[in-house]
This record gives structure tokens, C-alpha cells and sequence, in this order.
């Protein structure tokens, strides 16, 4: 369940680093930037 | 294509959370740190609850008991501090006990963060402080402000409602109130592992005389009180009489045969112990509270208390001096005292004799930093 949790956490994450260096406008890039500290924190599981 | 001043920022933006995440860690896991206590020379053995109940080695839930006497038979007493970590009264005081007594007749035990999960969190949307600083001779010392309840990332989820080990339903969070889950389970939740191991001390350490440290919001109904089991109704009456004569208002308060899962009423009932329980005023914990503060807690000012005092409201007096943690820790070590003294005109085949315990007056006069060791290893 551990690594499963942990997968699916990296899955995202890795998403949202795809999409920060795909997208162009500046804001948008922004916004993920500050959803990525939150999932980035799950990653490294920080409790 | 992407040009390289996009690319460019993007990383930029990557390595900014990195950072952020770094940093905001950092605080964040300063909540698991213990801060150090320093016994006095008296201690006798410092031993972790889980010695008591293998199921709580290596958990969130086990902490240290500190054990003074044991040299000359007499009475056993427990004394529990950080049942709740958000009633800092009740674990200042376990912790002057601990770096001051001397017990040379009986025995006693003292667990100052009975709930120890709950000292590694803070309620959630109430803004408190982290913690709090007293002032020693040496420099300031850090004490956790924490949690009524235990973390949920030690124990998650909550069921909708919880029954006890006792049978009583409560409402799911209340899975996680150490003074709700007693008599405990060695196969339960956390905090009902916990408190079977405070169980097993009880029967383990033959105790005589249980004392369970809380505070309770002034505007709730049994503050500034004794409550007591009825197989110490006589003991809480005697020390009552004699707190009043050295001008500690305290109300008695009988534990009800329908809540269950309380200190008061299962140590009572399962290991026929004499269970106390004492609560002072704590403005910090309170629902008419201002703005957390650190004079919030230390000072116990606040303005919509004093407003609520004039309409009646509260169930102690409560003017623009506040309610201080130094007088609060006082009417706790004034009450220990007295229960001790009482105990032994009660019990005089089970004498305890303890020295060096602050007394409240000073305690009142000079504060608490005056009792307590500087921060740094003697």
C-alpha cells in the first residue's frame, strides 16, 4: 500500500514537472510551481 | 520549440519549491524534537512506558516515566502530566516535579508527556504558537504546545463514532483523547495502547494515590477543580478543607458512574486506585479565545474573557490580570501537597515523604524559570 501510495504520488509529480516546462504562460507555470511543493512533500513523505 | 529564457524560469520555479520545501521542513519537523528535562538528583530510574507494554516499543506513543524513592517502603503515587498537551500547566508542573523532588519514604512515579504523539501536532485552525518559552536563571526554556488529541498521522483514520474500551460512544475524533480511552486495549488504537499501558503501571507499581494534571477552558463547568473517584472521596474532601485554609478556591467534583473512559473513573474502577483529577483555568484553550498568543499562555490575558467575566459567563473570576501559567502550575503543586499530606494522615502504614518540592507561593512570587534547570546538561 506504501509504495503504491508512493507511485502514484511520483506519477503526479512528474506531470506536474512535464507541464512546467510545457506550458508557456508565466502564471499558469507559477500556480503549478506552488501545487508541486504540496505533492513534493507527500513524495518525500514530510509528516 | 520552447526558447531557453521559458526553460530557463521553469527550472528556476522547480528549485524555488525545492527550496520552499526544504525550508518550511525544517520547522515543521522541530515539532517531533523532545525537548531535554533534567531529573533531579533524586531520580531514582528513568524507564520508558513501553517497559510496561512491549506494544508500544518503537511507536509514536512511547515516552518516559521517571521513577524517585523506592528506597523505604510507603505509599506508590502516579502523577500524569501531557494527558493534553494543550494544558500546559498540567506538564510545567510534572516537569518541576521532576527537576526538583527528592522522595526518601514511598515512591513516585511521574509520566510529564503522557500522551506523547500529541506534543508533535497542533489543532488544527486554532493558530497556536508551537510552543512557549520560560525564563530561567540560565536563559529561556522551549516547551511544545501541542495537541488535546493525538496526531492523526500516528493514528488515522477516525471512525464516525467511536466506542471505548468502557462502551461509551463518542464522536470519532475522540478516538484519539487520551482521557477518553481508558481503561485501554493492548490490541486498540494508539492512544488506547497508551492507556492500557498507564494501566499496567497502575497494577505493575502497585499504586496507591493516582493524580491526572489537566487544565479546562474557563468558560467550562469543572475548572479549578478536584475531581475525584468515590474510593478517594474522603481524601479529596480532607485536601479540599485544607487547600481553601491556604487560600486555593477549588470545587469538588464527584466523577460520574456514566462517562466512562476517563482517568478519574477507570483507574478507580479497574485497579481500585485512589484517581484524582485537577483541573485549572487555561484561557488558552478556550472557544472564546482572542488571537493565540505567547501572553496568551504565559500571561493568560485576554480581552474576550475579561468581556465574558463581566456578562457572567465564566466559571471563574477573570479580570485584565488574567489567569497566569506560574498561578495555574502553583494551584497544581498546592494540590499535589496537599493530597501527599492528606494521603499520609489517611494512610500512615503507606507514609510518603518528599523533599524540595517548589512550593506554590514561590512559585506564585518568583515564577516557574526560577524552579527549573537552565537549558543546558547540568
Amino acid at each position: 500500500m506504501f509504495i503504491v501510495y508512493h507511485l502514484i504520488i511520483f506519477y503526479l509529480v512528474s506531470h506536474f514537472i512535464w507541464y512546467l516546462f510545457r506550458e508557456n504562460e508565466f502564471w499558469k507555470r507559477v500556480s503549478v510551481a506552488l501545487v508541486l511543493i504540496m505533492f513534493l512533500l507527500r513524495l518525500f513523505l514530510i509528516k | 520549440m520552447k526558447g531557453l529564457k521559458d526553460r530557463l524560469i521553469s527550472g528556476l520555479l522547480l528549485l524555488l519549491s525545492l527550496a520552499l520545501c526544504f525550508f518550511s521542513t525544517q520547522k515543521f519537523r522541530e515539532q517531533h524534537k523532545k525537548e531535554t528535562l533534567f531529573p533531579s538528583g533524586g531520580l531514582a530510574s528513568r524507564e520508558m512506558l513501553s517497559s510496561y507494554f512491549p506494544g508500544l516499543i518503537d511507536t509514536p506513543g512511547d515516552t518516559e516515566v521517571y521513577i524517585y524513592g523506592g528506597q523505604n517502603p510507603g505509599g506508590n503515587i502516579l502523577i500524569l502530566g501531557g494527558a493534553h498537551p494543550n494544558e500546559p500547566a498540567g506538564y510545567v508542573t510534572a516537569v518541576l516535579l521532576i527537576e526538583n523532588i527528592q522522595v526518601s519514604q514511598g515512591k513516585i512515579i511521574v509520566i510529564p508527556r503522557a500522551n506523547n504523539s500529541g506534543f508533535t501536532h497542533s489543532e488544527p485552525q486554532e493558530g497556536n504558537l508551537r510552543g512557549y518559552s520560560l525564563e530561567t536563571p540560565g536563559g529561556k526554556r522551549f516547551f511544545r504546545f501541542g495537541s488535546r488529541l493525538t496526531n492523526p498521522i500516528h493514528q488515522w483514520p477516525d471512525p464516525t463514532l467511536y466506542i471505548n474500551p468502557s462502551g461509551q460512544k463518542l464522536s470519532g475524533q475522540e478516538s484519539r483523547n487520551l482521557n477518553r480511552c481508558y481503561p485501554g486495549k493492548p490490541k486498540g488504537y494508539l492512544t488506547e495502547k497508551i492507556a492500557f499501558a498507564i494501566m499496567e503501571i497502575i497494577k505493575k507499581e502497585k499504586i496507591d494515590l493516582a493524580i491526572d494534571l489537566h487544565e479546562a477552558a474557563p468558560e467550562y463547568p469543572v475548572v479549578n477543580a478536584i475531581v475525584f473517584h468515590e474510593n478517594s472521596a474522603e481524601l479529596a474532601s480532607y485536601s479540599l478543607m485544607e487547600l481553601q485554609q491556604i487560600g486555593f478556591e477549588f470545587r469538588l467534583e464527584l466523577s460520574p458512574n456514566n462517562l466512562r473512559g476517563l482517568s478519574h473513573r477507570e483507574w478507580g474502577d479497574h485497579a481500585q486506585v485512589m484517581a484524582i483529577l485537577l483541573e485549572t483555568a487555561n484561557p488558552s484553550q478556550g472557544r472564546l479565545k482572542g488571537k493565540s498568543s505567547l501572553s496568551l499562555i504565559i500571561e493568560g490575558k485576554d480581552r474576550n474573557y475579561s468581556k465574558a467575566a463581566k456578562f457572567g459567563l465564566l466559571f471563574v473570576p477573570f479580570d485584565g490580570e488574567g489567569i497566569p501559567i506560574k498561578l495555574r502550575v502553583a494551584r497544581h503543586l498546592a494540590a499535589i501537597k496537599i493530597l501527599l499530606s492528606s494521603f499520609n494522615e489517611l494512610n500512615p502504614e503507606k507514609r510518603i515523604e518528599v523533599n524540595h518540592m517548589p512550593s506554590s507561593s514561590q512559585v506564585k512570587l518568583k515564577g516557574i524559570g526560577q524552579f527549573l534547570c537552565p537549558p543546558y546538561r547540568k
